[in-house]
């Protein structure tokens, strides 16, 4: 299917971005909805428009007939086009117990309805639904015209067993409203630079610092861990080790962020589920002073997705802002859309960046249900 | 996540020998009352009986007992809740207010029965405002 897929030419992801870049932004008050789509547009983040509804849309996933059309004639007006949905599988909403399979369907086909009355092609989807509940959600998306792509975060990666067992029931179920989204925090290359910075703001000695870098880079060596017991290992050995270094309350912070956010896996594992990728979020966690991203290797991932003729879209997902409240989120993400278009041109190809463009090129790319989402 | 914003600087008002803050969610998306599990107001390193803090969110009141089976009022990450509790201060006067919060993350499954919780703290000093019954 890789090979098929070279066969035609290479790929012309679209540019794009979420507006969880932007969080302490909106949180802050600084911009509400409509002020953040419109700056989106006006400074250059798009076309690509993915939102969190959870975060972005009051009262989500119930979405009325005026919210729905002011929010559509916004996008229009201002030039954006709408990917991906980020919904969430609120397993455990009931303080006293998980949802069953039948209430997790049932609290899935609200959001997929909600994301197709917003006008967004995909469902951006999370690890907890498993395969059963995967297969079960196919025919909803198909009546819906919304494709699932769920999401492969650290830590786990393509070539983990409980992603593998999805794309070996996609495969089975067969239908081509069953995908993933690639999540560029799952193939890092280093602890992010600035995020060692806010420790050292925090009072982390150095040579603290420097053995949390150590650590990490081991795991890097090690490649990806295995499974769930060995992940849980690795987040002993960080809580460990601020422990021994007189910083035990850094240690949870450690552990999170390097297990959760910097997954160790290698650019080309991304090949065992390439076919199945939908959609990308473009992780990253800063621009550094030579204006490259690094411990996020950008242009080898762009490279990978335009090698695979991947036309979905890209959105630029900035995560430093949990960390660095020193500089403006809106500069880093200009810099790093920067590097994925030279990254793109290097590799013979480029980013789409015209709405006209990406609206048609997005169709192309997804499945559609005749008669729905119109 | 977002703990720093926690307490909004400035919000702290008293009313009789009650005390009343507004709170910010420290997430990024909107939790459902069921997953905010709980909270504790300290002022000036007094804290408030847990039997007397009340919730205020979506302009109606609740006890943390009202809200554990409560899936149909949210907190919006851009809204204001107010945490109040039985705290007799000072009005006019500068405070330490301190709150603690633990939420429940609900996509975030841990194990075969449960969720993710987190807990939260913040602390800011402030002026007290004296409110009068309307």
């Amino acid at each position: 299917m890789t090979a098929l897929r070279q066969a035609q030419g290479p790929g012309t992801p679209i540019q794009g971005v979420t507006l969880y870049s932007f969080t302490r932004a909106f949180h802050g008050r600084e911009y509400d909805l409509e002020g953040l789509i419109r700056k989106v547009a006006a400074d250059g983040y798009g076309p690509g428009l993915e939102i969190i509804g959870f975060s972005s849309f009051r009262g989500f996933p119930d979405v009325d007939d005026a919210f729905a059309g002011w929010f559509r004639d916004l996008v229009d007006e201002v030039g954006l086009v709408t990917t991906s949905l980020a919904v969430n599988a609120d397993i455990g909403i009931h303080r006293d117990r998980l949802l069953n399979q039948d209430e997790l369907i049932a609290y899935m086909r609200r959001q997929i309805a909600a994301a197709a009355k917003l006008g967004f092609p995909i469902a951006r989807v999370q690890i907890s639904i498993e395969p059963d509940s995967m297969e079960a959600l196919a025919p909803i998306a198909e009546e819906y015209g919304v494709t699932l792509a769920l999401e492969v975060h650290a830590d786990q990666y393509a070539s983990h067993p409980r992603i593998l067992a999805l794309r070996d029931r996609y495969e089975k179920v067969g239908s081509p409203f069953l995908g993933f989204t690639m999540d560029w925090g799952a193939t890092v290359s280093g602890f992010a630079p600035s995020l060692i910075e806010a420790y050292r703001r925090r009072g982390a000695s150095e040579e603290l610092l420097g053995k949390v870098v150590d650590l990490w880079d081991e795991f890097y060596q090690q490649g990806p861990p295995a499974d769930q017991a060995d992940h849980g290992q690795r987040f002993g050995r960080f809580i460990g080790l601020a422990a021994q270094n007189g910083r035990p309350d850094l240690g949870i912070d450690f552990g999170i962020n390097g297990t959760g956010l910097f997954g160790p896996a290698r650019v080309d594992d991304w090949l065992e589920i390439m076919p199945w990728v939908k959609h990308v979020h473009g992780k990253f966690f800063g621009i550094d002073e030579n204006g490259e991203e690094p411990s996020v290797p950008v242009r080898d991932l762009v490279k990978l997705l335009v090698e695979n003729g991947y036309n979905g879209a890209i959105s630029s997902e900035y995560e430093g802002w949990h960390w660095n409240h020193w500089q403006s989120p809106f500069d880093i993400i200009a810099g790093e859309q920067a590097v994925q278009r030279s990254a793109a041109e290097n590799a013979g190809s480029r980013m789409t960046t015209d709405a006209a463009a990406a609206r048609t090129q997005l169709a192309a790319w997804l499945p559609r249900t005749e008669g729905a989402n119109a | 996540m977002i703990p720093d914003r926690i307490i909004e600087q400035g919000t702290l008002t008293t009313r009789g020998a009650r005390a009343a803050v507004e709170v910010r969610i420290p997430w990024y998306r909107a939790l459902p009352a069921s997953c905010i599990a709980g909270a504790g107001l300290t002022i000036d390193g007094v804290a408030a009986p847990t039997e007397s803090l009340r919730w205020q969110m979506n302009g109606r009141e609740f006890t943390f007992a009202d809200m554990v089976d409560n899936t149909d009022e949210w907190w919006f990450p851009v809204d204001s809740a107010v945490l109040s509790g039985d705290l007799d201060i000072d009005p006019d006067a500068e405070h330490e207010v301190s709150v603690d919060l633990t939420l429940y993350i609900p996509y975030i499954v841990i194990s075969d029965s449960e969720v993710l919780h987190i807990e939260e703290h913040d602390t800011k000093t402030m002026t007290a405002r004296q409110e009068v019954a309307a």
